[in-house]
């Protein structure tokens, strides 16, 4: 049995969460409550990981810590189609490992405004904006060629992967954190078919899309 | 260029390409945020990005094809008019017409979408990219337009070519540029002020100079262009920010907030209308498609009717049949009555496309909840017309309903595409006998549960039956839906009373032989009103004290019981005099 140490409100939980509902996967949640609280800083947490960062995921007595590394063996164990981290295709392994890298550094930025400005937390707020303005700048370029080459993902390929899950929630979060995503046409339109993957769920502060045009044309 | 000038002029919000199916695309011009977002008939909408409710950001809604869906509290706004078409917090009541969001115009030309405030004739023409020009991937730019174009006009060799021919600037006007090579031009930018110290920097590439791999070519101005943003940008931060601009947020329209004008009896012809097509669509039914003349049609919901006035001078109430989403034009169905005094014969033997026509703005009156668990649409003939909009609105929604269309025979089933789309969703009863029709109308009134709605039009002794069997099943009155085409009871005119105005401050004299509705027109009172025999509720007033005589088939047993409105056009009153809320 899966047990996800988990906290509602973290986006890097919630991309662990997501995953597990589109694989349709069972887990049962222990909360940590990372604010006020700190519970992720407190003696029993740290025995299980001495990080103090959430999310940690125990598969039976194994135990990962770190969002990107859970979700790789998530996608790895449980999806038998392979199409969220596809093993047999180097380059688009590689492209993954690249955008969870990315997805850090979304963490470092888009995450660290929302923590100054939802959680008090003594963060340098200008220079946090600034820097997830740059990434997102990126982001939207990459995806802006991608649309041009028929692509929905951000690694390119016919199906979503890991890589869209982990960059997706502090996108999405970006607004708390002062961020508007008004400049960024592009990552718009592919939050939007992030939220229309079978299975998807949201968290605080996130809204569902609407129904999808190929489905609409059926009705 | 100030601030009103540029209010007067057009400007591309969005490449055509960013309008992508339901989506909203988050947009802005000179301060004002835009909710940009395409219905599945094609129509662009450009609205003020605030929902009426709570100011919530409509960018961040859902576009249901149809409607855009505040994802606050769930106010929906009409395609094309942006009206209110239903408040989940007020599920049974139809929303007020002057709850209408702000919109701006849309235009597509050269591979982008056009707006402004108040834009005086149209986009700039920009011949250069007639045909299949390419368009580039905007930029935005934390710099003023000004800046920017100086810059765009100083480095035009800033611009890498594989040329090391001259490059010539021409500036077309404050907010475009085009760039030649002897004489011919390879790139037109236009700029788009999205505030005083924010730009899009967007470009577009004559078709003529298309060859080879456009890939390459829009990456080569991709870079170019973010090349051009990181000088522009450095240089803005240089010279600190200009002031904003503001874009107030016009209040609702004189017309829609105020008052109706003082004795205006409200049963004018609003709209002008041309016959745009007529259409048998079953035997002795014909479909009539009106387009409007000078102004847009105002909003309407599933179950609103018009009142059509007719060249002969009659006026006819018809429900609308529009499909979802066509928010364009009115569509009636009309079926020629063999008693007809004048209005459905009229229609059959004279109408023809092209006529002029008035009509009054659609009634919203038989309004349909969309948060049932179940609803069972029950038609009677031609009162399937409010029911097959409503059966549809609901296949959108993918609510869970029921359509029963009861016809004496299958030359008589009307919108027979539509009855195929909606499949097991709706049956058919065909031939059947008075008898066998209760039969049917008991089933559907049987086992009444929490939060279904039956709504029922037909003629009225299957009404009348379907109230009676109602009653007797103990279905709820508030869960009944009723919409009579004309109230056949016998009414009686001869009751003198008074009534006393609480608003107005008048006592007046209801004579034996006038309606109420007349006397209070004659003293200036105004009510709105539509069919004027007590079946279609436009005039509903609210009653504080004194009984009233109802002489309606629009209000329920209930309501009837209650005492607590009349329909000013047949109701009178058992006590001596009413006090009433106007």
């Amino acid at each position: 049995m899966i047990t996800l140490y988990d906290y509602e409100l973290s986006g890097n939980c919630y991309k662990i969460r997501l995953l597990l509902s589109i694989l349709s996967v069972s887990y049962k949640t222990h909360v940590v409550e990372f604010y006020p609280a700190a519970e992720h800083k407190q003696d029993w947490f740290l025995q299980i990981n001495p990080l103090g960062s959430l999310p940690v995921l125990a598969d039976d007595d194994f135990v990962l810590t770190d969002s990107a590394a859970i979700l790789v063996y998530l996608a790895s164990e449980y999806d038998k189609t392979q199409r969220w981290y596809p093993r047999q295709n180097h380059r688009q392994l590689a492209s993954i490992a690249q955008w969870l890298a990315f997805a850090e550094a979304l963490t470092g930025s888009a995450s660290a405004a929302r923590l100054a400005e939802g959680f008090f937390y003594d963060i340098d707020l200008e220079s946090a904006q600034q820097r997830a303005h740059q990434l997102l700048r990126i982001l939207d370029e990459h995806l802006w060629f991608a649309e041009h080459n028929q692509q929905r993902w951000i690694v390119p390929g016919e199906h979503p992967t890991i890589a869209d899950i982990a960059c997706f929630p502090y996108i999405m979060l970006s607004e708390e954190g002062g961020i508007s995503r008004q400049d960024y046409p592009a990552i718009r339109r592919w939050c939007d078919n992030v939220k229309r993957i079978p299975g998807f769920i949201v968290m605080p502060g996130l809204f569902p899309a609407g129904p999808a045009p190929e489905v609409a044309a059926t009705t | 260029m100030d601030l009103d000038t540029l209010q007067l002029r057009w400007h591309p919000i969005a490449s055509i390409r960013d309008l992508v199916p339901r989506h909203v695309f988050h947009a802005q011009i000179l301060g004002r945020e835009l909710a940009v977002w395409r219905a599945d008939d094609g129509n662009i909408n450009a609205w003020e990005n605030r929902c009426l409710h709570r100011g919530v950001r409509l960018s961040i809604g859902v576009n249901d094809g149809h409607e855009l869906v505040c994802q606050y509290h769930g106010w929906r706004y009409a395609n094309r008019t942006a009206g209110c078409t239903y408040i989940p917090a007020h599920p049974a009541d139809a929303p007020a017409r002057s709850i209408c969001n702000i919109t701006y115009p849309a235009v597509k030309h050269r591979g982008f979408v056009w707006s402004g405030e108040q834009p005086q004739g149209s986009p700039p023409e920009l011949p250069e990219l007639a045909g299949e020009s390419l368009t580039l991937r905007p930029i935005p730019v934390n710099a003023p337009f000004a800046l920017l174009i100086d810059y765009l006009q100083r480095d035009a060799q800033c611009l890498p070519l594989k040329t090391q021919q001259q490059i010539q600037a021409i500036q077309k006007n404050d907010l475009a540029i085009s760039y030649t090579v002897n004489d011919q031009c390879f790139l037109v930018c236009l700029l788009q002020p999205v505030d005083s110290n924010r730009t899009v920097l967007r470009g577009s590439v004559p078709e003529a100079i298309l060859k080879g791999n456009q890939t390459e070519l829009l990456h080569h101005f991709n870079h170019a262009f973010n090349r051009i943003r990181n000088a522009a940008e450095k240089q803005a931060a240089r010279q600190g920010p200009l002031p904003a601009f503001v874009a107030p947020i016009k209040p609702v329209a004189e017309h829609l907030a105020s008052m109706p004008v003082k004795g205006d009896d409200n049963r004018r012809a609003a709209l002008r209308v041309t016959v745009q097509s007529i259409e048998t669509i079953a035997s002795d039914i014909k479909a009539i498609t009106l387009m409007p003349v000078e102004q847009p049609i105002p909003t309407f919901h599933p179950g609103a009717h018009i009142d059509l006035h007719l060249p002969n001078g009659l006026i006819r109430q018809y429900s609308l049949t529009n499909s979802p989403g066509q928010t364009d034009r009115l569509v009636l169905a009309v079926k020629r009555d063999p008693a007809s005094s004048g209005g459905s014969s009229h229609i059959h033997e004279h109408l023809k496309v092209g006529d002029l026509l008035a009509t009054s703005e659609p009634r919203n009156n038989f309004p349909l909840r969309r948060d049932a668990l179940k609803t069972k649409l029950i038609a009677g003939g031609i009162g399937i017309t409010p029911l097959i909009n409503m059966a549809q609105a609901l296949a959108h929604l993918k609510q869970q309903f029921e359509l029963h269309y009861f016809v004496q025979n299958a030359s008589q089933i009307a919108f027979k595409s539509i009855l195929d789309e909606l499949g097991h969703q709706s049956t058919l009863h065909i031939n059947l006998d008075v008898e066998q029709t209760e039969a049917q109308l008991i089933a559907l009134f049987s086992n009444y549960e929490p939060a279904t709605h039956n709504y029922v039009c037909g003629p009225a002794p299957m009404l009348d039956a379907a109230r009676r069997i109602a009653k007797q099943q103990q279905w709820p009155d508030m869960a009944l839906h009723i919409e009579y085409f004309k109230n056949t009871r016998p009414r009686d005119l001869e009751q003198a009373f008074e009534v006393s105005l609480a608003r107005s401050g008048l006592t007046l004299q209801v004579p034996a032989g006038k309606t109420l509705l007349s006397v209070l027109r004659e003293n200036g009172v105004p009510v709105p009103s539509s069919c004027e025999q007590g079946a279609c509720g436009t005039c509903k007033v609210a009653v504080l004290a004194g009984q009233p005589q109802h002489q309606d088939v629009f209000l329920s047993d209930t309501e009837h019981a209650q005492g607590d409105c009349l329909m000013s056009c047949v109701s009178r009153s058992l006590s001596p005099s009413l006090t009433l809320d106007i």
